[in-house]
């Protein structure tokens, strides 16, 4: 999986770790990645990180103080066949009420026989599993919802989502 | 038999086209696209639609196992590649037939062998088709100066990975060859990250011409007349038309029987095309390359022979005999088709994509426009910047020139940051050369240079 974490995954993972650091929501966030960019702003004082790659970047606006996140979606990295246990009789990655973290495997998408682990790349409770066992899934097509630890549901769209033209 | 199904992996017009001919088919189609083409999908590109990958064309149109994957997720029983992306990839046709589809389009040892220009043109030649004097294969400088003296100047010295018109240089004489020569494989290092060049005979002025063939699997093999594509910008087609002004049809005949020599001896099958060029002094012609797929240009082939290239590609690789014989095509009047693409003609054809707030195409008798551009559209940046294709017909050529004029002034296309190539067109093919149908390869670049130069600060 590692292999074929793209740019912006690794850029994900990386602001989801600085978002962890403070107590407080963002005002902004820009993500590049040509030549990896990650910009975080906070209404004080900025930390900036820049991790150094391609085209897509996201922006999102300081969004409206909420106590709680809408659920942000876990997404098919690849298209394929949606697997949520790791074998046909084991128990499913996860279920309905559990707590995920960022990196955990939460299913497979088998794609010309090969298995691709999907991970999650935010935190929180799972609220919501949209795609039964062995099924077909498309790119960027919502697998599961998680209802976010944090504030800031803007931010978690970045996350949750795939690249946007 | 007919599939009953067919995923086409492709976008834009192409894909709207290969639609169309499944549906007069009665063929379930399957499209796919990319995230950059989420909001451009709407049922004219197939009755059910896969989001196979992000924006960038490696990781959706050209991104293989996502394509087979959703064909077999769908049920499709054959992959229509249209051209461009896949379509010319042995690999992937290869890849296709492991996972039970079959593809449209020839066997994958056949595209292998035409894929690599050198054995393409050593292949040929042993078929009987005439070439260019030229090495063929990579020489080192000696060599490589020995031939050019043999062959006589003007030579071309070009990149033998290389395309697009892009690594390679021509010669006029022997003092000039070392410094030329060592120039080129420097710029296919960089290019193309392979240095080796060969050296072949330059023509001064020449006529692209190229042979559509059908081939079945039963061995039937016809012919549909030529089309000329000598109106052309660093090897991009702007203008074709069919038949070639510049090509009697007793030389017509004589070319179009070596393209069919050709893919005979290639073990062809489905549809192609037969690229030669045409000295435009000697009248000798010599094949250039062929390509194992369907064409931008191949309305201008349907429209003088009443053939649909695309139903019969998908006839063929269901395996079904041509529909004709060589004797019932019977070409009549003159097509021609001009490329309206989102570039900037004003600024060296930089592309100028953009949302597109106004598009009306042409219509009226005799004018074809195949686009899958509509009002609203964005015209991405990720991929080839065409937008439409306008092909007119006439009994004769001066009415399908008048026609494509009048419908080329029909046409609107805005949108904020959109430029399109309509206007050049339309100079184009008013330039006396071209209305008289002498022009050769060089006509566009003479175009460009006799436009007044226009101020970079200019806003219209």
């Amino acid at each position: 999986m590692n292999d074929q974490e793209s740019p912006l995954d690794q850029l994900r993972r990386t602001a989801a770790a600085l978002l962890e650091l403070s107590p407080s929501p963002p005002s902004g966030l820009r993500l590049r990645s040509g030549d990896l960019s990650v910009e975080v702003d906070w209404a004080e004082p900025a930390p900036v990180a820049a991790v150094g790659r391609t085209a897509v970047s996201a922006t999102v606006g300081a969004t409206a103080e909420e106590p709680a996140a809408a659920p942000v979606a876990v997404r098919a990295p690849l298209l394929g066949t949606f697997y949520r246990a790791p074998a046909p009789e084991a128990p499913p990655f996860v279920a309905l009420g559990d707590r995920v973290e960022v990196g955990q495997q939460i299913g497979i998408v088998e794609s010309m026989k090969l298995m691709n682990p999907v991970e999650s790349e935010v935190a929180g409770e799972v609220v919501e599993v949209l795609v039964a066992d062995a099924t077909a899934v498309e790119y960027d097509q919502a697998l599961l919802m998680v209802a976010t630890d944090r504030a800031g549901g803007g931010c978690a769209e970045v996350f949750g989502g795939g690249e946007r033209p | 038999m007919r599939f009953r199904s067919v995923l086409v992996a492709n976008r834009g017009e192409i894909a709207v086209r290969v639609v169309r001919a499944c549906r007069e088919l009665g063929i379930r189609t399957i499209a796919v696209y990319s995230t950059a083409d989420r909001d451009a999908v709407h049922d004219r590109l197939g009755d059910e639609q896969v989001h196979i990958g992000p924006a960038p064309a490696r990781r959706s149109y050209l991104n293989a196992a996502a394509v087979i994957e959703a064909a077999l997720q769908r049920g499709a029983e054959a992959v229509h590649p249209g051209y461009g992306f896949l379509s010319e990839d042995p690999d992937f046709a290869a890849a296709c037939a492991e996972n039970g589809l079959t593809f449209v389009g020839p066997p994958p040892e056949v595209i292998g062998r035409f894929g690599d220009k050198a054995a393409a043109r050593a292949a040929m030649g042993e078929a009987g088709l005439p070439i260019l004097p030229g090495t063929g294969t990579a020489v080192e400088e000696a060599e490589a100066r020995a031939a050019a003296d043999d062959i006589g100047y003007p030579v071309i010295i070009k990149a033998v990975v290389g395309g697009g018109g892009r690594g390679m240089e021509i010669v006029t004489g022997p003092d000039a060859f070392a410094a030329a020569y060592r120039r080129t494989r420097e710029t296919a290092r960089l290019l193309f990250g392979d240095d080796r060049v060969c050296v072949e005979r330059f023509l001064t002025a020449a006529h692209h011409i190229e042979v559509q063939v059908l081939c079945d699997d039963h061995g039937n093999a016809v012919h549909l007349g030529v089309r000329d594509c000598s109106a052309q910008r660093r090897r991009q087609k702007l203008v074709e038309e069919s038949p070639s002004p510049v090509v009697g049809p007793e030389l017509a005949e004589r070319i179009a029987a070596a393209a069919l020599r050709g893919a005979r001896a290639a073990g062809y099958r489905g549809a192609g095309t037969f690229e030669f060029l045409l000295d435009a002094e000697s009248r000798d012609f010599y094949f250039m390359e062929a390509n194992c797929r369907i064409q931008v240009e191949h309305p201008v082939t349907e429209m003088v022979t009443g053939v649909d290239l695309v139903r019969e590609q998908l006839l063929i690789a269901a395996g079904q005999p041509l529909s004709m014989r060589q004797e019932d095509v019977r070409p009549y009047g003159v097509a021609v088709e001009c490329r309206i693409n989102a570039e900037d003609p004003d600024r060296d054809f930089v592309p100028a994509p953009g949302p597109l707030t106004e598009f009306v195409p042409p219509g009226g008798p005799f004018v074809r426009v195949d686009t899958h551009a509509y009002p609203g559209l964005t015209v991405t940046p990720h991929y080839d910047p065409l937008i439409a294709k306008v092909i007119c017909w006439g009994p004769d050529r001066e009415t399908a020139l008048d026609r494509m004029d009048r419908a080329l002034a029909e046409l609107r296309v805005a949108g904020p940051g959109v430029r399109t190539t309509t206007a050049f067109l339309r100079e184009l093919i008013a330039h006396p050369l071209f209305r008289k149908g002498v022009h050769t390869t060089s006509l566009v670049d003479l175009v460009v240079a006799e436009r007044r130069p226009q101020p970079t600060w200019s806003t219209t």
